[in-house]
Protein backbone atom coordinates (compact mmCIF):
# COMPACT_ATOMS: atom_id res chain seq x y z
CA UNK A 1 0.00 0.00 0.00
CA UNK A 2 0.99 3.56 -0.52
CA UNK A 3 0.43 6.58 1.56
CA UNK A 4 -1.67 9.33 0.06
CA UNK A 5 -3.07 12.67 0.92
CA UNK A 6 -6.11 13.88 -0.89
CA UNK A 7 -7.57 17.34 -0.62
CA UNK A 8 -10.93 18.33 -1.97
CA UNK A 9 -12.70 21.63 -2.09
CA UNK A 10 -16.44 21.82 -1.66
CA UNK A 11 -18.27 24.75 -3.16
CA UNK A 12 -18.38 27.23 -0.29
CA UNK A 13 -21.86 28.42 -1.13
CA UNK A 14 -23.15 25.19 0.30
CA UNK A 15 -24.02 25.00 3.99
CA UNK A 16 -21.55 23.58 6.47
CA UNK A 17 -23.72 20.56 7.16
CA UNK A 18 -23.44 19.53 3.57
CA UNK A 19 -19.67 19.95 3.56
CA UNK A 20 -19.49 17.79 6.68
CA UNK A 21 -21.70 15.17 5.10
CA UNK A 22 -19.36 15.10 2.14
CA UNK A 23 -16.50 14.26 4.50
CA UNK A 24 -18.37 11.14 5.58
CA UNK A 25 -19.14 10.27 2.01
CA UNK A 26 -15.58 10.33 0.83
CA UNK A 27 -14.22 8.76 3.98
CA UNK A 28 -16.50 5.87 3.29
CA UNK A 29 -15.41 5.66 -0.31
CA UNK A 30 -11.78 5.46 0.76
CA UNK A 31 -12.37 2.70 3.27
CA UNK A 32 -14.72 0.77 1.00
CA UNK A 33 -12.03 0.73 -1.66
CA UNK A 34 -9.50 -0.94 0.57
CA UNK A 35 -8.05 2.27 1.93
CA UNK A 36 -7.06 2.82 5.52
CA UNK A 37 -7.92 6.27 6.79
CA UNK A 38 -5.27 7.75 9.01
CA UNK A 39 -7.00 11.04 9.57
CA UNK A 40 -9.18 13.68 8.07
CA UNK A 41 -8.27 17.30 8.45
CA UNK A 42 -11.09 19.76 8.23
CA UNK A 43 -9.49 22.96 7.05
CA UNK A 44 -12.83 24.67 6.98
CA UNK A 45 -13.80 27.63 4.89
CA UNK A 46 -11.22 29.55 2.98
CA UNK A 47 -11.37 32.28 0.47
CA UNK A 48 -10.42 31.04 -2.95
CA UNK A 49 -7.56 32.74 -4.74
CA UNK A 50 -9.73 32.99 -7.82
CA UNK A 51 -13.30 32.34 -8.82
CA UNK A 52 -14.33 28.81 -9.46
CA UNK A 53 -17.80 28.19 -10.80
CA UNK A 54 -18.78 31.69 -9.86
CA UNK A 55 -17.82 31.47 -6.23
CA UNK A 56 -14.91 32.71 -4.19
CA UNK A 57 -15.58 30.48 -1.24
CA UNK A 58 -14.46 26.97 -0.65
CA UNK A 59 -14.58 24.40 2.08
CA UNK A 60 -11.34 22.47 2.29
CA UNK A 61 -10.87 18.96 3.59
CA UNK A 62 -7.77 16.81 3.49
CA UNK A 63 -7.81 13.07 3.93
CA UNK A 64 -4.67 11.21 4.89
CA UNK A 65 -4.85 7.54 4.04
CA UNK A 66 -3.07 4.45 2.89
CA UNK A 67 -4.29 2.61 -0.12
CA UNK A 68 -3.67 1.22 -3.56
CA UNK A 69 -3.64 3.16 -6.80
CA UNK A 70 -7.09 1.74 -7.45
CA UNK A 71 -8.32 3.38 -4.25
CA UNK A 72 -7.24 6.74 -5.56
CA UNK A 73 -8.69 6.08 -8.94
CA UNK A 74 -12.08 5.31 -7.51
CA UNK A 75 -11.91 8.25 -5.11
CA UNK A 76 -11.09 10.66 -7.88
CA UNK A 77 -13.76 9.22 -10.12
CA UNK A 78 -16.23 10.06 -7.38
CA UNK A 79 -14.84 13.56 -7.02
CA UNK A 80 -15.53 14.12 -10.67
CA UNK A 81 -19.06 12.81 -10.43
CA UNK A 82 -19.92 15.00 -7.46
CA UNK A 83 -20.45 18.50 -8.80
CA UNK A 84 -20.23 20.01 -5.32
CA UNK A 85 -16.50 19.29 -5.48
CA UNK A 86 -14.87 22.16 -7.30
CA UNK A 87 -11.26 21.08 -6.92
CA UNK A 88 -9.28 18.12 -5.73
CA UNK A 89 -5.68 17.08 -5.48
CA UNK A 90 -4.23 13.76 -4.49
CA UNK A 91 -0.62 13.40 -3.58
CA UNK A 92 1.43 10.33 -2.93
CA UNK A 93 3.38 10.75 0.28
CA UNK A 94 5.12 7.39 0.35
CA UNK A 95 5.48 4.36 -1.87
CA UNK A 96 5.30 1.88 0.93
CA UNK A 97 3.81 1.76 4.36
CA UNK A 98 4.63 -0.16 7.46
CA UNK A 99 1.30 -1.56 8.66
CA UNK A 100 2.33 -1.62 12.31
CA UNK A 101 3.56 1.95 12.25
CA UNK A 102 0.40 2.95 10.47
CA UNK A 103 -1.80 1.49 13.20
CA UNK A 104 0.28 3.24 15.81
CA UNK A 105 -0.11 6.48 13.99
CA UNK A 106 -3.84 6.06 13.73
CA UNK A 107 -4.06 5.36 17.44
CA UNK A 108 -1.93 8.39 18.25
CA UNK A 109 -3.97 10.51 15.92
CA UNK A 110 -7.30 9.63 17.49
CA UNK A 111 -5.85 10.38 20.90
CA UNK A 112 -4.46 13.75 19.91
CA UNK A 113 -7.73 14.56 18.24
CA UNK A 114 -9.47 14.82 21.60
CA UNK A 115 -6.78 17.08 22.91
CA UNK A 116 -6.84 19.00 19.68
CA UNK A 117 -10.24 20.43 20.53
CA UNK A 118 -8.52 22.97 22.71
CA UNK A 119 -7.16 25.57 20.46
CA UNK A 120 -3.41 25.80 20.44
CA UNK A 121 -3.05 22.52 22.22
CA UNK A 122 0.47 21.28 21.75
CA UNK A 123 0.74 18.91 18.84
CA UNK A 124 2.81 15.82 19.43
CA UNK A 125 6.17 16.32 17.82
CA UNK A 126 6.42 12.98 16.08
CA UNK A 127 3.38 13.40 13.91
CA UNK A 128 5.20 14.49 10.81
CA UNK A 129 2.21 15.36 8.78
CA UNK A 130 -0.51 16.82 10.97
CA UNK A 131 -0.07 20.45 10.21
CA UNK A 132 -1.08 23.30 12.37
CA UNK A 133 -3.82 23.62 9.82
CA UNK A 134 -5.84 21.32 11.96
CA UNK A 135 -6.35 23.85 14.69
CA UNK A 136 -7.01 26.60 12.22
CA UNK A 137 -9.74 24.54 10.70
CA UNK A 138 -12.86 25.79 12.40
CA UNK A 139 -13.64 29.33 11.50
CA UNK A 140 -12.14 30.86 8.43
CA UNK A 141 -8.45 30.24 8.33
CA UNK A 142 -5.70 32.13 6.62
CA UNK A 143 -7.15 33.76 3.59
CA UNK A 144 -4.95 33.70 0.57
CA UNK A 145 -4.55 36.82 -1.45
CA UNK A 146 -7.60 38.02 -3.19
CA UNK A 147 -7.62 36.98 -6.74
CA UNK A 148 -9.92 35.66 -9.32
CA UNK A 149 -10.84 35.28 -12.88
CA UNK A 150 -8.74 32.38 -13.85
CA UNK A 151 -10.41 29.10 -14.29
CA UNK A 152 -8.69 25.87 -14.89
CA UNK A 153 -9.62 22.31 -15.16
CA UNK A 154 -9.47 20.10 -12.17
CA UNK A 155 -6.79 17.54 -12.41
CA UNK A 156 -4.47 15.68 -10.18
CA UNK A 157 -0.81 16.29 -10.41
CA UNK A 158 1.75 13.66 -9.75
CA UNK A 159 3.89 14.21 -6.77
CA UNK A 160 7.18 14.90 -5.19
CA UNK A 161 10.37 13.12 -5.73
CA UNK B 1 32.24 41.17 11.22
CA UNK B 2 32.41 37.50 10.31
CA UNK B 3 35.01 36.83 7.71
CA UNK B 4 33.51 35.49 4.55
CA UNK B 5 35.54 32.66 3.16
CA UNK B 6 34.44 33.45 -0.34
CA UNK B 7 36.53 35.92 -2.19
CA UNK B 8 34.56 38.91 -3.14
CA UNK B 9 34.74 40.39 -6.54
CA UNK B 10 33.27 43.70 -5.67
CA UNK B 11 33.42 45.55 -2.47
CA UNK B 12 29.80 46.50 -2.47
CA UNK B 13 26.57 44.82 -3.34
CA UNK B 14 27.63 41.29 -2.72
CA UNK B 15 24.19 39.91 -2.21
CA UNK B 16 24.47 36.45 -0.84
CA UNK B 17 22.25 34.17 -2.78
CA UNK B 18 21.81 30.92 -1.02
CA UNK B 19 19.06 28.42 -1.14
CA UNK B 20 16.84 29.11 1.83
CA UNK B 21 15.64 25.55 1.92
CA UNK B 22 19.17 24.24 2.14
CA UNK B 23 20.02 26.69 4.89
CA UNK B 24 16.94 25.95 6.94
CA UNK B 25 16.18 22.28 6.71
CA UNK B 26 13.12 22.74 8.86
CA UNK B 27 11.55 24.81 6.16
CA UNK B 28 9.50 22.34 4.21
CA UNK B 29 8.16 22.83 0.75
CA UNK B 30 4.52 21.99 0.77
CA UNK B 31 1.54 23.13 -1.22
CA UNK B 32 -0.29 23.78 2.03
CA UNK B 33 2.25 26.23 3.33
CA UNK B 34 1.06 29.17 1.33
CA UNK B 35 2.87 31.69 3.49
CA UNK B 36 6.22 30.25 2.54
CA UNK B 37 5.34 29.72 -1.09
CA UNK B 38 4.15 33.26 -1.41
CA UNK B 39 7.66 34.50 -0.79
CA UNK B 40 8.73 32.92 -4.05
CA UNK B 41 6.23 34.48 -6.39
CA UNK B 42 6.04 38.01 -7.70
CA UNK B 43 3.19 40.38 -7.04
CA UNK B 44 1.68 39.10 -10.21
CA UNK B 45 1.88 35.59 -8.93
CA UNK B 46 4.68 34.50 -11.19
CA UNK B 47 7.24 32.07 -9.85
CA UNK B 48 10.52 33.82 -9.19
CA UNK B 49 13.36 32.22 -11.14
CA UNK B 50 16.12 30.70 -9.13
CA UNK B 51 18.63 32.97 -10.73
CA UNK B 52 16.92 35.65 -8.67
CA UNK B 53 15.87 33.76 -5.56
CA UNK B 54 19.09 31.79 -5.26
CA UNK B 55 17.36 28.49 -4.71
CA UNK B 56 19.19 25.37 -5.68
CA UNK B 57 17.85 23.34 -8.59
CA UNK B 58 16.45 20.61 -6.44
CA UNK B 59 14.51 22.88 -4.16
CA UNK B 60 13.36 25.10 -6.98
CA UNK B 61 11.91 22.04 -8.62
CA UNK B 62 10.04 21.08 -5.48
CA UNK B 63 8.97 24.65 -4.98
CA UNK B 64 7.49 25.13 -8.43
CA UNK B 65 5.58 21.92 -8.09
CA UNK B 66 4.20 22.98 -4.72
CA UNK B 67 3.20 26.38 -6.08
CA UNK B 68 1.41 24.78 -8.99
CA UNK B 69 -0.41 22.44 -6.66
CA UNK B 70 -1.42 25.35 -4.46
CA UNK B 71 -2.69 27.20 -7.50
CA UNK B 72 -4.77 24.28 -8.58
CA UNK B 73 -6.49 24.21 -5.22
CA UNK B 74 -7.02 27.97 -5.39
CA UNK B 75 -4.81 28.45 -2.35
CA UNK B 76 -2.67 30.74 -4.48
CA UNK B 77 -3.52 32.86 -7.48
CA UNK B 78 -2.36 32.19 -10.99
CA UNK B 79 -2.60 35.89 -11.62
CA UNK B 80 -3.71 38.99 -9.68
CA UNK B 81 -7.39 39.28 -8.98
CA UNK B 82 -8.01 42.64 -10.52
CA UNK B 83 -6.61 42.42 -14.00
CA UNK B 84 -3.66 44.75 -13.95
CA UNK B 85 -4.17 47.14 -16.78
ZN1 LIG C 1 18.31 23.96 -1.77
Amino acid sequence: MRRYESVWVVNGDLPDEEAKAIIDKFSRIITSQGGVLVGVEDWGRKKLAYKIQGTLRGYYVAADFAGEPATVKELERNYRIDDRIIRYLTIKKADHIDPAALQEEIAARSKSHQVGELEGAAQPEGVSESEAVESAAEGAALSPQDSSLVESATASLPQED
Amino acid sequence: MPVMPRRRRKQFFVRRKVCRFCVDTNLLIEYKDVNTLRQFVTERGKIIPRRISGNCARHQRQLTRAIKQARLLALMPYTPQAPVA
